[in-house]
């Protein structure tokens, strides 16, 4: 059944955060202000590549209206940072490595005095050779950009014999892709307020995804005991892995400190742009052979990914692309190599779907090849290969066994949107017109004659020109959550009634527009049977939250669901007890209701919530900890709870142009229990929009390592006209019986579909396959002669 | 006299001139450093990304009486240059007699930046998305120089914006309903159209914008063939060349191909990092075609057959 408001019935629930951000009226931490506040700019590298000589800040500091100027000389414990490997200077000493690294920051009156001061700050730099691809940084006589060189991290995996089984293999595929540096174009750009306390302690109200290691890689770098910072850090104006990393707060914390004052941090968009995170551009060469049968023998696959200066989670993302790049499918012979280089380009790092974009764009262009190769119906042939409840993971690791590749695929092959394809006909001038191939050099040279059409407005009514084609294209998704073997992954939660009678559910996660306050109170509704007025809902205040890890990697949704059934019978019991002594009742005869405890058979309430608190002897509270279930395989990264999804894809291609339009979407999603519908069709639909700007528009270009697209009126990303296609999405809910681990995460799998979908769906309207995203509308464009041929004759 | 309004920071000097002859004197007087505005949102965007530094003079028009409004009187429609784009897309008399033109503006931007952006300023960038349409219905522009008014034919001013010597203001554009174009001319229907490309559905700078017009008789023949192109960063142009493929004749395949030829080799295309000369060359050349296809057989069933 198709997920939507209608079918999710009383389960729609307006989000608690809803009113407020549609009528305006919420305050993000980038909308602070203190009073006798501060502004602080952060002075970054004009060059790519050099060394720096020499920095003076004396002017900058004698300008009146200047509180602070700091360089690396300022930095009171560790001068660096990154999530899982500190190699980003918080200001540069020695060298900078793109255009976005950090010399020295100010903080001012007025903005337009620190941009004043940042003028006046003088350094010299000694340019070096630039390092723009990762060939040239691993070239063997490049400068190393680290002292341990220019690769930042590989990864093998092996099992069996590619080459020999290749040798034995009926038809092989093989083919390079390549996708684009995507931005997360978060609307809100990152930023924040760093207040220093009465009590020497230090307020960060910024963005994050996870709060508590933000005050940790402070802490490092403040020198000071984390116990001394408290980081706010919801609500957040849009993340998507973005503000996972450090950004400002190294800045907005070193200058409020130095100056004893407030200072806000915004960056600028342009300075989102230039210094921020985006998408790993990767090269991903594959060879894949299958026998005479179409059953898979042999996968090969070569993975480049450009990291740009510094590490933050490259490492994680090139062990997941890698991973990926395995699949779904059923292989004796795999082969993957990979590697993540450093440049002097812009900086990569965490990105929803998190190096599964780009392998899986690549692995199912590979199946839709190999299909083709051998004749049979591309999602025929995926189902020939597809691995089955019971088999390992893509590394051979235990997993956590679902059906859900199985179940995905049947529900798209009965899924209205396929069956227009299978019924043929395939709208207007489909693939069979004519066939092209781009080929490995994306040529876009046609294999034979186009076809004649209708000419418009001969046929009647509604025809459609004959250079506007349509075609339909799936593509399947398994996509890990959760970090993977040998990284923590804490989860804990804490229940408590407090002492104004609320029940307070309180975990360390973010709400960056998930929705993840409106799953919190569905799931606090659904299991006890409170009212969303019995509850509140604390998150985003390392002085208020247990360590629940990050608010990343999918994983939340499935970290308070597990909590929670841990917390329930304890927390349930706790109350109970407490209202039978007060009431003088039997346990067994109460049930928690909406505003109080109720009569368990008759349903009338006999004790509110707040006249129970402060009662009792005991604190009413529960907390958990425990970390995210992992598989017993060594091999770092591994994951062990997946989710699956099946997205098919209908597409209209006009030839007058190139340009490519979504007309509509099918995705089958197999994850477990749909906890709260509205942020999952959000997830799926906003996830797709992404993959939607990453198949057709979106690529932050850099030339010479600088980028061309500084702002939004250059870096294009989908709008509702773009958009304005329909959109099922149906969730596959069962799990095997005893499965232990609840709803899986859906917060990623949604961007990760819908552009290799849209490859096979262009390749199936035009006959043109590509190999590289954004498509290019210059491969899909006609020349005339071809077009008006073909009207002739009519 | 003007009102000079200090503005604190870096912001520049704002003066808001009261007439088109104060105008001149003030950008004389302040030379590269004085730049006029209206809406700014062109401006706005140049000094962002760094293309034009903030001048340390800006000289408003915008409270010039006589530059604002639309003035319809025999045949001729003349758009004072501080017309809103807005504006312009909701005004009837613009909408039926010059239906490209509504749809061009229509296409440009979004919302708040047509309720700000001025169709002067469109102009008077000379690269603006409405000048394909203002081209294909021969759209004069009224300069105030000085002492007197001059009349330039759009396709002239364009042909080298920067050619004029001395300081000049915009003070209108002037659209006739020409012989091709008038109620009552030869027999025949106006046909036209209007595209835009981009790199998406909306709200997208363009990377080819084409109009064409012309008068389709019953027999399927065309005569007053305008067309013209532009897009991203190319000064948008008449293109003589498949003008001349298409007068006096009907809408063949074979012309198709003739007329695309004729825009392949004529159309001069800007280039950039997000699409090549060579694709805009061919997006201009299909959509020009395919609206002349798509007119003339629209033109066919308006025949009632």
């Amino acid at each position: 059944m198709m997920l939507s408001r209608e079918t999710a019935g009383g389960r729609w629930r307006i989000r608690p955060d809803g009113p407020d951000k549609v009528t305006g009226r919420l305050a993000y931490l980038t909308d602070l202000a203190a009073p006798d506040m501060l502004y602080g700019l952060v002075l970054r590298s004009p060059h790519l590549h050099a060394r720096i000589r020499a920095i003076r800040t004396e002017l900058a500091a004698a300008l009146p209206g200047v509180h602070a100027v700091l360089t690396h000389r300022d930095v009171p414990g560790l001068n660096a940072f990154g999530i899982s490997r500190q190699d980003q200077p918080v200001f540069c000493f020695d060298l900078v490595r793109y255009v976005g690294d950090a010399v020295a920051a100010v903080a001012a009156e007025t903005i337009e005095t620190a941009e004043r001061a940042l003028e006046l700050i003088e350094v010299e730099y000694e340019p070096l050779p630039v390092l723009d691809t990762p060939e040239k940084a691993l070239a063997e006589d490049a400068p190393k950009l680290h002292p341990q060189g220019n690769v930042m991290h590989s990864n093998a995996y092996k099992r069996g014999d590619v080459e020999a089984a290749f040798a034995a293999c009926a038809h092989v595929v093989e083919e390079t892709y390549s996708t684009p540096r995507q931005m997360h174009t978060y609307m809100e750009t990152e930023g924040g307020l760093f207040v220093p306390e009465p009590d020497g302690r230090l307020t960060v109200y910024a963005p994050t995804q996870h709060g508590l290691l933000d005050r940790l890689q402070l802490a490092r770098i403040l020198a000071v005991p984390e116990e001394r910072i408290r980081v706010v850090s919801s609500p957040i104006g849009g993340s998507f892995g973005g503000k996972d990393e450090l950004n400002i707060q190294p800045y907005g914390a070193l200058l409020a400190l130095a100056a004893g004052r407030p200072v806000k941090i915004h960056n600028s968009r342009r300075e989102s742009v230039r210094a921020g995170l985006k998408r790993h551009p990767m090269t991903i060469a594959m060879k894949t052979g299958i026998d005479a049968s179409g059953r898979l023998l042999a996968h090969r696959v070569r993975i480049v990914a450009d990291t740009g200066p510094y590490a933050t989670l490259g490492a994680e993302v090139l062990n997941f692309a890698a991973e990926h790049a395995i699949g779904p499918y059923r292989y004796a012979n795999v082969d993957v190599e990979s590697v993540s280089v450093y440049t002097n380009n812009g900086m990569s790092g965490e990105f929803r779907g998190f190096g599964g974009n780009q392998a899986i764009f690549a692995l199912e262009g590979q199946m839709d090849r190999l299909a083709e190769l051998i004749g049979m119906d591309p999602w025929e042939f995926r189902l020939l290969n597809l691995r089955r409840m019971g088999d390992p993971g893509p590394y051979g690791q235990t997993i956590a066994q679902t059906d859900g590749a199985y179940q995905v695929w049947q529900k798209l092959k009965e899924s209205a949107l396929w069956h227009q394809r299978k019924i043929g006909g395939r709208c207007a001038g489909g693939r069979d017109a004519d066939v092209r191939d781009a080929g490995g050099k994306g040529s876009g040279e046609r294999k034979t004659a186009a076809s004649a059409a209708a000419v418009p407005g001969n046929s009647g009514g509604n025809a459609r020109p004959p250079w506007i084609r349509t075609g339909i294209g799936a593509a399947l998704v398994m996509h890990g959550f959760g970090f993977g073997v040998g990284l923590p992954d804490p989860a804990a939660g804490r229940l408590r009634l407090a002492e104004d009678g609320r029940i307070e559910a309180v975990f360390g996660y973010e709400e960056f527009g998930q929705g993840l306050l409106a799953t919190l109170e569905t799931l606090m509704i659904e299991t006890f049977g409170f009212a969303p007025d019995d509850l509140r809902l604390v998150i985003g205040d390392t002085d208020r939250v247990p360590d629940s890890g990050s608010s990343t990697a999918s994983r939340t949704t499935a970290m308070m669901w597990q909590a929670l059934r841990q917390m329930e019978r304890p927390f349930r019991r706790k109350l109970l007890e407490a209202a039978a002594g007060l009431i003088g009742k039997p346990v067994e005869s109460l049930a928690l209701g909406p505003g109080g405890v109720m009569s368990a058979n008759g349903g009338q309430r006999l004790i509110r919530y707040a006249d129970i608190a402060g009662k009792t002897a005991e604190p009413i509270a529960v907390e958990t900890h425990f970390h995210f279930p992992t598989s017993d395989t060594d091999k770092f990264g591994a994951h062990f709870l997946y989710s699956y999804s099946a997205v098919a894809v209908k597409v209209e291609v006009d030839e007058l142009t190139g340009r490519v339009r979504v007309l509509e979407q099918y995705h089958a999603v197999a994850a477990g229990p749909v906890v709260n519908p509205q942020g999952y069709i959000g997830q799926i639909e906003g996830g797709s929009g992404m993959a939607l700007g990453y198949a057709l528009m979106e690529d932050a270009i850099m030339e010479n390592g600088r980028y061309l697209t500084g702002n939004l009126d250059t870096y294009l990303i989908p709008t509702i006209a773009d958009l304005s296609g329909s959109t099922a999405v149906e969730p596959i809910e069962d799990l095997p019986d005893g499965d232990p681990y609840g709803p899986r995460g859906i917060g990623e799998i949604g961007s990760v579909g819908l552009a290799p979908a849209i490859a096979a769906a262009v390749y199936d309207a035009t006959g043109v396959r590509v190999n590289r995203l954004p498509i290019n509308p210059a491969l899909l464009i006609r020349k005339p002669e071809e077009l008006w041929k073909a009207v002739s004759g009519q | 006299m003007a009102m000079k309004e200090q503005a604190p920071g870096r912001c520049p000097e704002v003066w808001r001139p009261r007439d088109a002859a104060e105008a001149c004197r003030l950008k004389t007087a302040f030379g590269p450093d004085g730049v006029f505005t209206a809406g700014g949102t062109l401006l706005r965007t140049q000094w962002e990304s760094g293309s034009a530094a903030m001048p340390g003079t800006l000289i408003d028009l915008t409270a010039i009486p006589g530059l604002a409004g639309i003035r319809a009187d025999e045949g001729q429609l003349v758009i004072g240059p501080l017309v809103k784009l807005s504006e312009l897309m909701r005004t009837e008399a613009v909408a039926t007699a010059f239906p490209l033109l509504a749809e061009a503006v229509r296409r440009i931007g979004a919302p708040s930046v047509r309720n700000l952006a001025t169709i002067g300023g469109n102009v008077a960038s000379a690269v603006g998305d409405a000048l394909p349409a203002l081209l294909v219905h021969e759209a004069e522009l009224l300069w105030h120089t000085g002492g007197r008014t001059e009349t330039t034919a759009l396709e002239d001013w364009l042909a080298d914006p920067g050619r004029a010597q001395g300081v000049r203001l915009l003070t209108g554009i002037r659209l006739k309903r020409t012989d091709a174009e008038a109620p009552g001319g030869p027999p025949g229907r106006i046909v036209g159209a209007y595209r835009k490309l981009g790199r998406r559905e909306a709200f997208t700078p363009s990377l080819v914008t084409i109009a064409v017009l012309g008068r389709l008789s019953e027999d399927g023949t065309l005569t007053g063939v305008r067309m013209a192109a532009g897009g991203g960063s190319a000064v948008p142009m008449r293109l003589r060349a498949a003008e001349t493929v298409l007068e006096g004749a009907r809408v063949t395949p074979d012309a198709l191909v003739r007329v695309s030829e004729a825009v392949l080799a004529e159309y001069r295309p800007a280039s950039d990092a997000f699409a090549g000369a060579e694709y805009r060359r061919t997006a201009a050349a299909n959509l020009i075609a395919a609206e002349w296809l798509r007119l003339a057989g629209a033109g066919r069933e308006g025949d009632g057959r």
